[in-house]
């Protein structure tokens, strides 16, 4: 299996205010092609920063962070959104466009790719229907529950067939029966559609599902669980 | 990201916040509104005057003067007549009828003075000329309406301007054909200073020839004959000497202004048409340049409001800017989105700012014509005598929408810039 993601000695530090925050103190991680894990840990201990430095929204302060064989390091702004196109967000909060409906807000990374208008729509409404929400596609995201508008970020962030997921607590802004349907979701697309998918969470229910637990504490990992 | 993406992404945000985008975009309107209807406004003006003067100012003839009056403020040579106390006499005009190409020539003595009909005293200028010479040079302004322009008149025969016969512009006259008004001025050489008077008999009224008139006959003006005006002001000088040229050539104009020039040793100044037109249109562009300024600084102010809307736009969209960079979005296209709306914003305003300052330019004109009062529909507009019909150049159209567009393009790189550099990681947690 290809190695996706490869951190080693992975230190960031950032400032809160004047002080600095050692938020990794040196981590190490490996992530190959159609994993699915879950990083669990209470909160200040590392996992968000983590999933920044996964997902290249972020550079480390030491240490080297490798996504498919690329030194992200060694990259300007530019070739950091390159890399982003290929990599799926999906947020906490969902973070979809408020005034875009659910087919725009999919269709919105691949319009950033450049892709044409017919191509975008046709794959967007696919996007959809994978996520069952074909029916609501014209929906704002105002008008649509929470666990529906997971679905719709879920869906954006497959748009651009990417490398792999990186998901920062998919389920922690939704009532738990919502909750389920997103977990079967992200374990369907795991399993049949073979997506890499590199998640943060505090759901236990939701960390069982996946195939690797990594426990952080205090910046570093201090367990990794097979399931 | 493809142009027309960037560009609907731009426009769906500005459609988000319609009264805001509306309000930014009022200031943008006002600016440009201002600088087309000034400019609209002056460069008819100018075409107007332009226009009297045109006919007003026969071109081919030359003003020779003392330095004092037109010459002074529209020398065509370098020097200007000294004040080494040189004057211009009346029967200099043989030493100018010797030059080639030189038909004729005839002096001019004008002073400040008074007519009055016994019940009122109007302020005019009484011209002595000779009527014959002067009707001949100024043929399509020296023409009487009513009356007959005499030819070889008695001492006290008159000519006077439209307005000195209808100075109200009501049926009200101050004085018709075959009146007799009186003609005063204040003979300052003796002391103390003294009235003199004598009775004119009004041979005819003058047409009307507008409200400008550069050396050519005017309406607010009395003429009496050359003879009469130097016993009368006691004078053997003259103000000025018109010289009628055999043709209107460049090259006649300049030979026989440099030759008349060389014939006074340098102390006259001669004056053309042509050069009086250069001149005005040269003090037109001054007046146009400052008053563009002037609304430009209305534009100025839009810039700012454009400005500080972006910012405000920025902070509520941090978030937003955040997703679209982690969704892959570059910088310079956040940038391009940012400058996108603001220049929508301007070419808008820049549309409608040029639509409403020419309606407001056509308001001004018929406003000026009417007094306030009678609008009659048509575009032009009178101010003692003077027609204003507004002008838009393609010129000018083109320079609004670029300075619209441009000033609002200019004052949002700022924010656009910040926008492009926000951090995606800071961006997303922005709340």
């Amino acid at each position: 299996m290809a190695t996706i993601v490869e951190a080693t000695n992975l230190k960031k530090t950032y400032m809160l205010g004047k002080i600095p925050v050692d938020a990794l103190r040196g981590v190490n991680l490996k992530v190959e092609s159609g994993d699915f894990l879950a990083i669990l840990g209470p909160s200040g201990s590392g996992k968000s920063t983590l999933l920044n430095l996964i997902g290249a929204l972020d550079k480390p302060s030491e240490g080297k962070m490798m996504i498919e064989g690329i030194d992200i390091s060694t990259l300007d702004d530019g070739q950091l959104a390159d890399l982003r196109r290929g990599i799926g967000f999906v947020f906490q909060f969902f973070n979809l466009i408020p005034r875009f409906t659910a087919r725009e807000n999919v269709e919105l990374p691949m319009a950033i790719a450049g892709l044409s208008k017919a191509d975008r729509r046709k794959r967007a409404e696919d996007l959809l229907e994978t996520v069952g929400l074909k029916e609501r596609m014209n929906h704002k995201p105002t008008e649509l529950s929470g666990g529906e508008q997971q679905r719709v970020a879920i869906a954006r962030a497959l748009a651009n067939n990417p490398k792999f997921l990186v998901m920062d607590e998919p389920t922690g802004n939704i009532d738990s029966k919502t909750a389920n349907e997103i977990i079967c979701l992200i374990k369907r697309l795991n399993e049949e559609k073979a997506v890499t998918i590199i998640m943060v969470t505090h759901d236990q229910h939701l960390a069982g599902q996946s195939k690797k637990i990594v426990q952080m504490f205090d910046g570093l990992i201090t367990k990794e669980v097979v399931n | 990201m493809k142009a027309q993406d960037i560009l609907s992404y731009s426009f769906g945000a500005i459609r988000l916040r319609k009264l805001r985008a509306g309000l930014t975009t009022l200031g943008v309107v006002i600016g440009i509104a201002a600088i087309v209807a000034l400019l609209s406004i002056t460069q008819g003006l100018q075409a107007t005057i332009t226009r009297q003067l045109q006919t007003g100012f026969a071109t081919d003839t030359l003003i020779v003067s003392t330095g004092g009056g037109l010459g002074a403020g529209f020398g065509t040579g370098g020097e200007r007549a000294t004040s080494s106390g040189f004057k211009l006499l009346i029967n200099d005009t043989q030493i100018i009828n010797n030059i080639t190409n030189v038909e004729t020539s005839m002096a001019i003595i004008q002073r400040a003075g008074w007519a009055g009909n016994g019940t009122t005293n109007l302020t005019t200028t009484i011209v002595g000329v000779n009527f014959t010479e002067y009707s001949s040079i100024y043929s399509s302004t020296f023409v009487a309406e009513s009356g007959a322009i005499p030819l070889n008149p008695e001492n006290e025969t008159i000519v006077v301007g439209k307005r000195v016969s209808d100075p109200w512009k009501n049926e009200t006259l101050f004085c018709n054909v075959n009146d007799n008004v009186e003609i005063i001025w204040t003979n300052a050489t003796t002391l103390p200073p003294k009235n003199e008077t004598y009775t004119g008999h009004v041979a005819a009224v003058l047409k009307e020839i507008g409200g400008f008139s550069a050396g050519g006959p005017s309406d607010s003006s009395v003429y009496i004959p050359i003879s009469q005006a130097q016993s009368f002001f006691d004078t053997g000088e003259c103000n000025s000497i018109i010289v009628k040229l055999k043709n209107d050539d460049k090259t006649t104009i300049d030979n026989v202004s440099n030759a008349i020039k060389d014939s006074f040793s340098g102390q006259v100044s001669v004056t053309s048409a042509t050069a009086v037109l250069n001149i005005l249109s040269s003090v037109f562009s001054i007046i146009q340049l400052f008053l563009a300024g002037i609304a430009a600084i209305s534009l100025l102010v839009a810039g700012i409001g454009i400005m500080n809307i972006m910012i405000v736009s920025l902070m509520e969209r941090t978030r937003e800017i955040g997703i679209l960079k982690a969704l892959g979005m570059k910088n310079q296209t956040v940038l391009l989105i940012f400058l996108c709306e603001s220049v929508i914003i301007g070419a808008i305003g820049a549309i409608i700012g040029i639509a409403s300052g020419w309606v407001l330019a056509n308001v001004v004109a018929i406003v000026f014509r009417g007094g306030g009062g009678a609008f009659t529909g048509n575009q032009a507009a009178t101010t003692g005598g003077m027609t204003i019909t507004p002008l838009l150049t393609p010129t000018v159209t083109i320079l609004a929408v670029v300075f619209g567009v441009g000033v609002s393009a200019i004052f949002a790189l700022y924010p656009a810039w910040r926008a492009s550099k926000l951090k995606p990681v800071e961006a997303l947690r922005y709340e």
